[in-house]
């Protein structure tokens, strides 16, 4: 061994007991200096973590109990703080629990579509050959259908329709676009030599998968969930804002931003339909930004 | 070349079917009668005469026979009635068809206008505030949901300022071939400037890492080796290299304007496919329906067709021998 | 009885073109390639890219499955998936691979990557693995606290070390080396083939060492094989080979060896134009009407060579 000392002396750099951060911590410690990513970063997990707070909170009869004498108020009015709509329900309490039904919605689906995606494109990408090609096909079949026009259709002829149904079938088309970015990811890391090094270390198929492949590509699944979030809280509220998203007595942040489509409502009265437009512009900014910012992050740790 | 076209186009064929099959099956999920909008039956009737009438329409045949009498329909022109306007649906989609593919169309076209300049501002300047500006600018588009953008945009330029109209296609009072033109334009613009505006982030991204990437390719370094003028490595090399394959973007924007008129129609109160697709679903005009579900996905398919065949034009390495 | 035999391997892969994606052709990346490694000996695989030894390796290995021929290793045919599982076949059996970079998760600590075949075939605990790392670590002379650390840390000559470690790591008795040092800068090309060497020797782990370079594989291996199209062109000890060329194309590989010393330069260069010209002309008569390498022939008790019939008269008429 006396070729070691030589040896270490001019590779080694700093030779200290301290172990190596893992990858998560590296990339926060990267984004702690993006100014922009923290500032999203507060934002959104204030208004998410705080509107599901605040209302979940809030009794939902007494908040949608119509009010006529209310109808209208202006903000300040009577204790309204943004007003009231044209039920005569107070704005700030119904944005609340709209909000935060929303924002349920929105996770719950990417949660779904995520995990579906997450295993159908890692077993696709790992093993290939038929089953990928099987998968593919069925993934493009899904790929033919008009996604909003037959979500809508199918939540118009859905009986028993609630939350959970509605959650149900925009996961059911929602999944393919993960499913395709996962396979290709785990395409491009199942033929790098680890995963060869792995099979002859006697390791399992599925030990490799779960074990040596999804961490590898942990960073692409954590932007993939944020963006999805915010995507998906962006269709149920575009879905209700047209009719078909939750049930109409159930509150959206779209039903109160449908009030906009009567030309009266849009004009005179401002405060029933912009707080919510301008809530969701919000979250959906805040959130996307952040996802972006963990992604310009993993991109620059690859590179080291 | 031909032969990659060809085999494109034949895929489209299994494509078609299998669309039409699952037309098929949501519009036997529909009550009443999606497909030729009878209007006879009514839920107040008793099940014995709904059964009857029914048996009468050719409801209760075996699948396959309703299947194709439903396509030999479709293709002799017969899409059924309109429960709510009493007329034939083929004549309301088209009159809607040409207003949503006029706006879609102009709106492709601001797209490629606004976002083909853009897009090489921010990859030559590269780096600089121009490039952070466009950026951030793209960026915060593709995050907003498209119907709030639309109604903020209708809100303040249509209602606050009062620049452009707020409803319809064309103003009742317009007179004269000239007049109704022109009308028509003006009432397109503000819908076609915001969707554009949203199309144009993908352009502009993919626009500026391919000349960001090309510039750093060897043969632009070979061309700044040899002595040629920076503006024509700029023009000749990577703009020419960069431009192409956003031509094939084409379809795709088309696609996602058509999926897109459902919100957008609704917002500007415009009458095209999208709003006549949310009129019926609230009055329950199952026929329509049917066949506007139909429409929509035939016209998603030719985008993506029209996609591969340009991109399969342009870029010599993905024809297939 | 050799420890590892390989009997007539072929690895043909399905071509599918036309419209219905039908096979229509096959590469023929094995085809028909039988020899044996003893225990202890290095067994050189010499070829240039496309010539089938990488794919060699990893049917032996246990990453490629062949489409016929056998592996035939305790008596069993390890070509078959259950049969390995049965006898454990990877505990002895193990891969070092040419990329060190892609060969280590990048994600895993060095302590979890060489723990790995531990961690599959026997079982120890915590301490002992931590022990047993560490002394491997010190078998191919690294550090132990670089178990803590991640593949990105290390250079490209320490990292192929750590490969050697877990190769290593459950005292396997063959380890395919596929280009082991091709990636590494030359001095530190030396180091780790000693340390190969070194571990061969105190172990008694034979290699089979898949290269195209002729210059360390004669560092290396007493006997060899060079192939090219998927099939043995000339086998033989070292002598053999580097002393008696006799198919034209271990001929051109070895002229194109570069010498170190500049006196010879022009007679170094004539060589090798004198036997490209060879080559050149007498290329067909090696090669059969579909471009497939002879059947090997015997010369002598060591050394098989694919040569035509024509000149293998030639040869025994010399020697009679």
């Amino acid at each position: 061994m006396e070729n070691k000392n030589m040896v270490d002396a001019v590779e080694t750099n700093a030779n200290t007991m301290s172990e190596t951060p893992s990858g998560f911590k590296v990339i926060w410690r990267e984004l702690r200096h993006d100014k922009v990513a923290m500032i999203s970063l507060v934002i959104a997990a204030t208004l998410l973590i705080g509107i599901t707070v605040w209302g979940s909170l809030l009794n939902q009869d007494k908040v949608t109990e119509a009010s006529l004498l209310d109808r209208f108020l202006a903000p300040g009015q009577d204790g309204h703080i943004l007003g009231a709509d044209p039920s005569g329900r107070d704005v700030w309490n119904y944005l609340m629990l709209g909000g935060r039904n929303s924002i349920l919605i929105g996770v719950s689906v990417t949660l779904i579509t995520e995990f579906i995606g997450l295993i159908i494109g890692t077993i696709c990408g790992y093993f290939g050959g038929l089953l990928d090609n099987v998968v593919m096909r069925i993934v493009d079949f899904f790929m033919i259908i008009p996604t909003t026009l037959v979500i809508i259709l199918l939540v118009k002829i859905t009986t028993h329709y609630n939350a959970v149904t509605l959650v149900l079938i925009i996961s059911a088309f929602g999944w393919m676009g993960t499913t395709r970015l996962m396979r290709s990811l785990i395409f491009s890391q199942a033929s790098r030599d680890y995963i060869a090094a792995s099979k002859t270390s006697g390791t399992s198929n599925f030990t490799i998968m779960w074990r040596e492949l999804i961490p590898n590509i942990s960073s692409m699944i954590i932007t993939d969930l944020t963006l999805g979030i915010a995507g998906n809280i962006g269709l149920e509220v575009g879905l209700s804002y047209l009719g078909f998203g939750l049930p109409p007595d159930t509150p959206s942040l779209g039903t109160m931003i449908a009030y906009a489509n009567d030309p009266d409502i849009i004009t005179a009265y401002p405060w029933v339909w912009l707080p919510a437009s301008l809530l969701i512009m919000v979250l959906a900014l805040s959130i996307s930004f952040f996802g972006n910012a963990i992604r310009r992050a993993a991109d620059a740790r690859q590179r080291t | 070349m031909w032969k990659t076209i060809i085999r494109r186009v034949l895929i489209m064929v299994p494509q078609i079917i299998i669309l039409s099959l699952i037309v098929f099956f949501l519009a036997k999920l529909m009550p009443g009668d999606p497909f030729t909008g009878s209007g006879k039956l009514s839920p107040q009737m008793d099940l014995n005469q709904i059964q009857a009438i029914k048996k009468e329409l050719g409801l209760l045949d075996p699948l396959p026979v309703q299947y194709f009498r439903w396509i030999g329909n479709i293709l002799h022109g017969d899409l059924g009635m309109s429960y709510a306007y009493k007329v034939p649906v083929i004549n309301l989609i088209a009159e809607r068809a040409g207003n949503t593919i006029w706006l879609s169309l102009f709106s492709v076209l601001l797209t490629y206008l606004i976002a083909v300049p853009l897009g090489v501002l921010a990859g030559r300047y590269q780096g600089t505030h121009i490039d952070g500006g466009i950026s951030f600018y793209a960026f915060a588009i593709i995050a907003i949901p498209g119907f709030v953008f639309y109604l903020l945009g209708l809100w303040l330029f249509g209602y606050q300022l009062g620049w452009f109209p707020t409803t319809g296609s064309i103003s009742i009072a317009a007179d004269g071939l000239l007049a109704k033109f022109f009308s028509r334009i003006y009432h397109m613009i503000l819908p076609a400037i915001l969707s554009s505006v949203i199309s144009t982030t993908g352009i502009i991204q993919y626009l500026r890492s391919g000349i960001i990437d090309n510039t750093q390719e060897d043969f632009t370094r070979t061309a700044r080796a040899k002595g040629v003028p920076e503006r024509i490595v700029f023009d000749r090399h990577i703009l020419r290299n960069s431009l192409l394959p956003i031509a094939a973007f084409m379809g795709n924007t088309i696609t996602g304007l058509i999926g897109g008129s459902v919100f957008i129609e609704n917002v500007f109160s415009y009458p095209g496919m999208g709003k006549l697709f949310i009129d019926s679903m609230n009055s329950n005009d199952y026929p329509i329906i049917t066949s506007l579900t139909l429409l929509f996905g035939l016209m998603t398919l030719l985008g993506n067709l029209l996609s591969d065949i340009i991109m399969s034009i342009v870029d010599p390495r993905i024809r297939i021998e | 009885m050799a420890m590892i035999e390989i009997k007539n391997l072929k690895i043909h892969y399905p071509i599918r073109s036309g419209f219905f994606n039908r096979v229509t052709d096959y590469v023929y990346a094995v085809d028909g390639v039988n020899f044996d490694i003893e225990e202890g000996e290095t067994y050189g695989l010499i070829g240039e890219s496309g010539s089938g030894k990488s794919t060699i390796g990893k049917a032996v290995v246990g990453l490629e499955k062949p489409t016929s021929g056998q592996i035939i290793y305790k008596g069993v045919d390890i070509t078959k998936k259950s049969n390995r599982s049965k006898i454990h076949y990877n505990k002895d059996v193990q891969m070092i691979f040419q990329d060190s970079l892609s060969s280590l998760n990048p994600k895993k600590r060095i302590r979890d990557i060489i723990a790995e075949p531990i961690r599959n075939f026997e079982r120890m605990s915590d301490t002992e693995e931590r022990k047993r790392v560490g002394e491997l670590l010190d078998i191919v002379g690294m550090p132990a606290d670089s178990m803590y650390k991640y593949p990105f840390e290390f250079s490209g000559g320490q990292r192929q070390r750590i490969g050697i470690a877990r190769a290593v790591s459950t005292n396997p008795k063959l380890i395919v080396a596929d280009e082991p040092v091709s990636a590494l800068d030359l001095s530190v090309q030396a180091q780790v083939l000693n340390f190969m060497k070194q571990i061969q020797r105190e172990y008694n782990i034979s290699y089979l060492f898949i290269s195209h370079d002729l210059g360390v594989v004669k560092h290396m291996c007493k006997n060899m094989a060079i192939m090219t199209r998927g099939r043995f062109v000339e086998i033989g000890t070292r002598e053999d080979i580097y002393k008696d060329p006799l198919h034209i194309y271990t001929q051109r590989l070895l002229s194109a060896i570069p010498s170190m010393s500049p006196a010879t330069r022009e007679a170094d260069l004539a060589h090798r134009k004198e036997v490209e010209h060879i080559y050149r002309d007498e290329e067909s008569r090696y090669y059969n009407e579909n471009g497939r390498v002879l059947d090997l022939k015997q010369i002598s008790a060591t050394h098989q060579v694919a040569l035509p019939d024509s000149e293998l008269e030639k040869l025994k008429g010399g020697l009679a």
